[in-house]
C-alpha cells in the first residue's frame, strides 16, 4: 500500500502545487483585508469567480476576433490578466466603499452579514449575465495551453510513477509566483505598503501620523481583489470549466489556507496555500487507499475543513502568525 | 389633517375600537377566503390579521387567545372550502417550520451574537434521524429491532430529533466556541457543508443515508390509528410545536439564561467578570437553538416522506439568516414576522410572479428571458435584503425591545435597609 | 485580618515585563489604592487578580485560598467583583438588566426550572429584580431603570458599573479608575459612595485612581507601582512625602530642584 502511495507522489505534488498556488493567491486577499480591518471578506471568493468569468469572456472575445487570434496565446493571456485584474480590483474597491465602510463602527456581526449578502448578489448577477449571453451558466473557455509534458520522474527513482504536466500549469505557477513576489515587494518596500502595515497595526495612530486610512483600505481592497480576479483567470485557464458557484468553496479553502499560515500574515498565506493544495491533492489521491475504501475522494473538502478546525484549536495564530492578547 | 391625527390618536388609545376594527378585518378576510378560494391575496390578508393583532393594546393573554382562535379554527376552516385547501395548508405548515427554525437561529445570532452560517445542518440532522429509523434504512446498521419503526414512534422522535440536533450543536460548539468570534462564521459555514457532504456520501461502506438518492417512503406519523398524510394534518403538529417553541424562547429570553446570552453578546469580558461562564453559555445557545431546528427537521421528514441532501444547502442556511436579520436580530416577534414574510415570498410570491410572467411572455406581451425569472433570483433577492437591512435598518422590521420594568412593583418590600443615595447624602451634609 | 494576599506576582508579555515580583496584603474591610504613572502595570495587576490574565509566576490568595489559575467567572464566584477602566457595560440592555446580570452567580435557576416557570424560580427572579432596583436607588440611578445602558451619561455609566459589581455580593471590589472623566462634583459624590458602600456591604475595596485628592481622602493603604514593580506602600501621609514616589511621578529633576 505504501508503495502505491509513493508511486503517485510526483503527480500529487504537481497537481497539489497547481491548486495550492490558486489557494495561495486568493488567501492573500483574505489575509490582507483581515490584517487591516479584522473582517472576513466573504465576498472575496466571489471576486475570484467574477475574475474567472471576466477572463473567460475576454478570452472568448479575443479568440473570436481576427487580430486577437493572431496574437500569441501568452500575450493574449497577459492582456487578459491585466484587464481582469483592474476590473476586479475596482469591483473590490467599490464593494468596500458601499458595503463595508459605512459599517466600520457597527457591531462586528453586521459587516459579516453584508459580506454574505454581497457574496450572494455577485453569484446571481454573474449567473444571469452568463445565462443571458451564453444560455447556460456553466461556461467553458477556449483551451489555450493544452500540451501535455511528461516528466520522467521514474528516472529519478523507480519507486515513482511518471507525472504529466499541462503547459498551463507552468503558466499558472509562474504567474502566481510573479504576483506573490510583486505583492511582497509592494508591501515591504513601497510607501503605500508601509502605510498599509501601519494601518494594520494601529489604525488610529496611523491616521494621526497623516496616513490616509480610507485610501489605504481602498488600496488594500484593490490589490487583494486584483490578485483574486487574476487568479480566477488562471483557474479558468488551468481547469477549463467554470460556474458562478466555484468561488464559494474555493474561497472557504483559501480562507483555511490563510488561517493555516497565520491570518494577517502575507508570507504565511502563501505557504498555507501551497501546503493546503498539496495536502488536499494527497488526500483526494490516497484517501480511498488509506482508509480501505471507507472514505473516498469525495471527502477531500471535509478534509480541508478538518484542517481548519484543528489549526483553530491547537494553533489559532497559524504557522507564521504571532499570538495576540486582547487588551482589557 | 390635524383632525385625522387626533382621530388616529383617539383610535390608538381606544381598546374597543381596536377590537371592532380587528373583528371586521378578520371577518372580511376570512369571508373572502371562504368564498374566493383561489384568492391567495385573501389568504395572505387573513394571515396579516395576526400582525395587526400584535399592534393592538390588548393584554398578552387576549392576544394569544385571538391568535389561537384564528390559527386553530378560522384559517383551516375558511381555507377548507375548495381545491386550494391543501396548498394553503402546505404553505402555512412550511411557514410554521421556518418560524421555529428562525427562532432557534435567533437565539444563536440575535441573542448570543454568534454568527452561525450552517444552521440548516441541525435541521438536516433531525430530518435524517427520523428518515433513517422510519424506513428500512436503519436495518442496514442496527443489530436489533425491526425497521421501519411504526408511525406511533414519530411523537417520540420529535424529542429524539431535538436531542440529537442539540448533541451535534454541542459537538460542533466545543471545539469552535473557544476560538475568536469571527472564525465562528466560517467554521459553521464549513460545518454546514461537511454535514451535507457526509449525508451525501454515507451510502458506503455501510448504507446509512442512501447517499444522493435520498430516503423515500418515510413512515407517516400515526395517532390513535390515524395516519398523518396531508398538509392539513401536519399543520396541527407544526402549530403545537410552534407554540411550544415561542413559549420556550420567551421563557428563556427573560431569565437568567437569556440575560447571560445577551451579556455575552454585548461584552464578553464584562460578562465573564460577572460570573457568566463564556463557553458554557455559548454552548447552551447553540444546543437550544439546534433543538428547535432538529424537532422541525423530524416533522419535515415526515411531511415530505422523503429526505435527501439537496434540501439542506447553504442557501437554506442563509434564507433562515435573512429571516432573522429582516425581522430584527434578538426580537422574537420580529423574527416570527421575518420568517413568515420570507417563506411566503419564497413559496408564493416568487412562484406566482414567475407563472404570471411566463403567461405574459407566452401570450407575447413581453419577453422575459428565462435567466431572469423571479423564482431563480433567490440569491439576488436574499443578498440584496441582507445588504440593505444591514446598512439601513440593522435592527430589522420589529426591533428587539428590552423588557420594561414597572418601578412601583420593585419598590417597597424590603425597605428596612433604606439606602442613602449619594445626592441625599451630600445634601444631608450641607445641612 | 488580611483577606487578599499577593505574593511575588510577575506577568510577562513576550519580552515585556508588565509586573515584576509584586507582593501586597489587603486588610479586610479596608480601602486600598493602587497608584502609579501610566503604564506602571496597575490594570495588568487587576487583570491577574480577576483571572483575565494568568500570572507568569506568583500566587494570589483570597482568604488563604489560591485563586490564580481560575477562569474569570470562577474568580467572581469566589467573591471578587470589578469595574473597568474603559467602561464595559452591556450597552443594549437596560440599566436594571445590567444589574441583574451582576447577580448571575447568586441565582440558582436551572434550565428546567426556567422552562417550567417553577414558583421558586419566579420568587427568586422577583426578589433579584427588587434587589437590583434597591442597588440602583443606592447609586442614584433608580429613575433610569428602563434606559439602555449606552444612553446614560458618562458619570452615570461609571455608577452603573459599580451597582452591577455590587450585585454579585462580592467580598472584594476592584475599581479601575472609577473617577476617570468625572467632574469635581461627581468625584465628590463618588468618594462618598465608595466610603458608604464599604460599611453598607461590608466590603474590601481596592482601587486604581489618578485623582490624588480622592486617593488621599479615602484610602487607608496605598501601594505605588512603577515600571511594573512596587516602589512603595503605606499610609497616605507617608506616601505623599516619599521621595521615590515623587520621583516616579515627576522625574528625578523634581527632587533636585525641589
Amino acid at each position: 500500500m505504501l508503495n502505491e502511495v509513493i508511486q503517485t507522489i510526483p503527480q500529487v505534488l504537481i497537481d497539489g502545487l497547481a491548486l495550492g498556488t490558486v489557494y495561495a493567491v486568493i488567501a492573500l486577499g483574505y489575509t490582507m483585508v483581515y490584517g487591516i480591518l479584522e473582517l472576513i471578506n466573504f465576498a472575496h471568493g466571489e471576486i475570484f469567480m467574477t475574475g474567472a468569468f471576466i477572463g473567460t469572456a475576454l478570452l472568448i472575445f479575443m479568440t473570436g476576433t481576427g487580430w486577437g487570434s493572431a496574437l500569441p496565446a501568452i500575450v493574449m493571456l497577459i492582456i487578459v490578466l491585466i484587464v481582469t485584474a483592474f476590473l476586479t480590483g475596482f469591483l473590490g474597491m467599490g464593494i468596500e466603499r458601499l458595503a463595508y465602510r459605512p459599517l466600520r463602527n457597527a457591531p462586528r456581526l453586521i459587516p459579516l452579514i453584508t459580506a454574505i449578502g454581497i457574496s450572494f448578489l455577485l453569484q446571481d448577477i454573474v449567473r444571469f449575465i452568463a445565462e443571458l449571453t451564453k444560455g447556460n451558466y456553466i461556461v467553458t473557455g477556449p483551451s489555450l495551453f493544452t500540451e501535455q509534458v511528461l516528466i520522467k520522474t521514474s528516472s529519478i527513482s523507480s519507486i515513482f510513477n511518471d507525472a504529466s504536466i499541462k503547459t498551463s500549469f507552468i503558466i499558472v505557477l509562474v504567474t502566481a509566483v510573479v504576483m506573490m513576489v510583486a505583492l511582497d515587494i509592494f508591501v515591504n518596500r513601497t510607501r503605500w505598503g508601509m502605510a498599509m502595515r501601519a494601518v494594520a497595526q494601529d489604525r488610529e495612530t496611523a491616521s494621526l501620523m497623516t496616513v490616509n486610512v480610507n485610501k489605504v483600505i481602498s488600496i488594500t481592497f484593490f490589490v487583494g481583489s486584483a490578485l483574486g480576479g487574476a487568479t480566477g483567470v488562471l483557474f479558468a485557464v488551468q481547469y477549463g470549466t467554470i460556474d458562478p458557484y466555484i468561488g464559494f468553496i474555493l474561497g472557504l479553502k483559501a480562507f483555511t489556507a490563510a488561517v493555516l499560515g497565520g491570518i494577517g500574515n502575507i508570507r504565511g498565506a502563501m505557504i498555507g496555500g501551497l501546503l493546503l493544495g498539496v495536502l488536499e491533492m494527497f488526500a483526494s489521491a490516497n484517501l480511498t487507499l488509506l482508509t480501505g475504501g471507507v472514505f473516498g475522494a469525495e471527502y477531500k473538502d471535509v478534509f480541508a475543513f478538518a484542517i481548519l478546525i484543528i489549526v483553530l484549536l491547537f494553533k489559532p495564530e497559524g504557522l507564521l502568525g504571532k499570538p495576540v492578547t486582547e487588551k482589557v | 389633517m390635524r383632525r385625522l391625527k387626533t382621530l388616529w390618536k383617539k383610535y390608538e388609545q381606544n381598546k374597543l375600537a381596536h377590537g371592532i376594527f380587528l373583528l371586521i378585518y378578520i371577518g372580511v378576510t376570512s369571508l373572502s377566503l371562504y368564498t374566493a378560494q383561489k384568492s391567495v391575496t385573501a389568504f395572505l390578508l387573513l394571515l396579516t390579521s395576526l400582525l395587526l393583532l400584535y399592534f393592538t393594546k390588548f393584554t398578552n393573554l387576549t392576544k394569544w387567545l385571538i391568535a389561537g382562535f384564528v390559527l386553530v379554527f378560522l384559517l383551516p376552516f375558511t381555507a377548507s372550502n375548495g381545491d386550494a385547501y391543501q396548498s394553503y395548508m402546505e404553505v402555512s405548515t412550511l411557514v410554521g417550520i421556518y418560524i421555529a427554525m428562525a427562532l432557534g437561529l435567533n437565539i444563536v445570532v440575535g441573542m448570543a451574537g454568534l454568527l452561525d452560517l450552517g444552521f440548516v445542518a441541525f435541521f438536516a440532522v433531525g430530518a435524517y434521524t427520523y428518515g433513517i429509523f422510519a424506513t428500512a434504512q436503519a436495518s442496514n446498521f442496527m443489530p436489533f429491532g425491526t425497521f421501519p419503526l411504526s408511525g406511533e414512534s414519530f411523537w417520540l422522535f420529535i424529542i429524539i430529533g431535538g436531542l440529537v440536533a442539540a448533541l451535534f450543536g454541542i459537538l460542533l460548539g466545543i471545539p469552535v466556541l473557544r476560538v475568536k468570534g469571527d472564525y465562528l462564521a466560517i467554521v459553521t459555514l464549513g460545518f454546514g457543508e461537511i454535514i451535507r457532504i457526509i449525508f451525501n456520501n454515507l451510502d458506503r461502506p455501510i448504507n446509512i443515508t442512501n447517499g444522493a438518492m435520498g430516503i423515500s417512503s418515510v413512515t407517516p406519523p400515526r395517532l390513535f390509528g390515524i395516519d398523518f398524510l396531508y398538509p392539513s394534518q401536519f399543520y396541527y403538529i407544526v402549530l403545537v410545536l410552534l407554540f411550544f417553541t415561542i413559549f420556550t424562547v420567551r421563557r428563556f429570553e427573560h431569565s437568567k439564561i437569556g440575560r447571560s446570552w445577551k451579556a455575552v453578546r454585548e461584552n464578553e469580558i464584562a460578562a465573564q467578570a460577572m460570573g457568566v461562564p463564556l463557553v458554557r453559555t455559548k454552548l447552551m445557545a447553540f444546543a437550544i437553538g439546534a433543538t428547535f431546528s432538529g424537532m422541525m427537521g423530524v416533522v419535515f421528514a415526515a411531511k415530505q416522506a422523503f429526505v435527501d441532501p439537496t434540501s439542506f444547502t447553504l442557501l437554506e442556511s442563509i434564507t433562515i439568516l435573512v429571516m432573522v436579520v429582516l425581522g430584527g436580530m434578538g426580537s422574537v416577534p420580529g423574527v416570527i414576522l421575518g420568517a413568515a414574510v420570507m417563506t411566503i415570498l419564497n413559496l408564493q410570491v416568487l412562484t406566482e410572479m414567475t407563472n404570471w410572467l411566463n403567461q405574459l411572455s407566452l401570450s407575447g406581451i413581453i419577453s422575459i428571458p428565462y435567466a431572469l425569472s423571479p423564482a431563480k433570483m433567490q440569491r439576488f433577492i436574499f443578498g440584496a435584503l441582507l445588504i440593505l437591512f444591514a446598512l439601513y435598518r440593522p435592527k430589522g422590521l420589529l426591533p428587539a425591545k428590552n423588557r420594561i420594568f414597572i418601578e412601583k412593583d420593585l419598590q417597597g418590600a424590603n425597605r428596612k435597609a433604606k439606602l442613602v443615595t449619594p445626592q441625599e447624602q451630600s445634601e444631608n451634609e450641607k445641612l | 485580618m488580611s483577606i487578599l494576599e499577593v505574593r511575588n506576582l510577575t506577568k510577562k508579555f513576550g519580552g515585556l515585563t508588565a509586573n515584576q515580583d509584586v507582593s501586597m496584603t489587603v486588610e479586610k474591610n479596608s480601602i486600598t489604592a493602587v497608584i502609579g504613572p501610566n503604564g506602571a502595570g496597575k490594570t495588568t495587576f487587576f487583570n491577574m487578580i480577576t483571572g483575565v490574565y494568568q500570572p507568569t509566576s506568583g500566587i494570589i490568595l483570597l482568604e488563604n485560598e489560591k485563586i490564580n489559575g481560575l477562569q474569570p467567572h470562577d474568580v467572581s464566584k469566589k467573591g471578587i467583583s470589578r469595574t473597568f477602566q474603559n467602561i464595559r457595560l452591556f450597552n443594549e440592555m437596560s440599566v436594571l438588566e445590567n444589574v441583574l446580570v451582576g447577580m448571575h452567580i447568586n441565582l440558582k435557576a436551572g434550565l428546567l426550572g426556567i422552562l417550567l416557570n417553577l414558583p421558586a424560580i419566579r420568587k427568586e427572579e422577583k426578589a433579584s429584580e427588587m434587589k437590583a432596583y434597591n442597588l440602583l436607588e443606592y447609586v442614584g440611578l433608580a429613575d433610569s431603570l428602563n434606559e439602555k445602558a449606552c444612553n446614560l451619561s458618562y458619570g452615570a455609566q461609571r455608577r452603573l458599573e459599580i451597582a452591577r459589581a455590587l450585585a454579585a455580593n462580592p467580598k472584594v471590589l476592584l475599581l479601575d479608575e472609577p473617577a476617570a472623566g468625572m467632574n469635581p462634583k461627581e468625584t465628590k459624590n463618588l468618594t462618598q459612595l465608595i466610603q458608604s458602600m464599604k460599611h453598607e456591604f461590608n466590603l474590601t475595596v481596592i482601587l486604581i485612581e489618578h485623582d490624588m485628592k480622592l486617593v488621599m481622602e479615602i484610602s487607608e493603604h496605598i501601594v505605588v507601582l512603577d515600571h511594573g514593580e512596587k516602589i512603595a506602600e503605606g499610609k497616605p501621609e507617608n506616601i505623599r512625602n516619599n521621595p521615590k514616589v515623587v520621583e516616579a511621578y515627576l522625574g528625578s529633576g523634581a527632587i533636585q530642584t525641589g
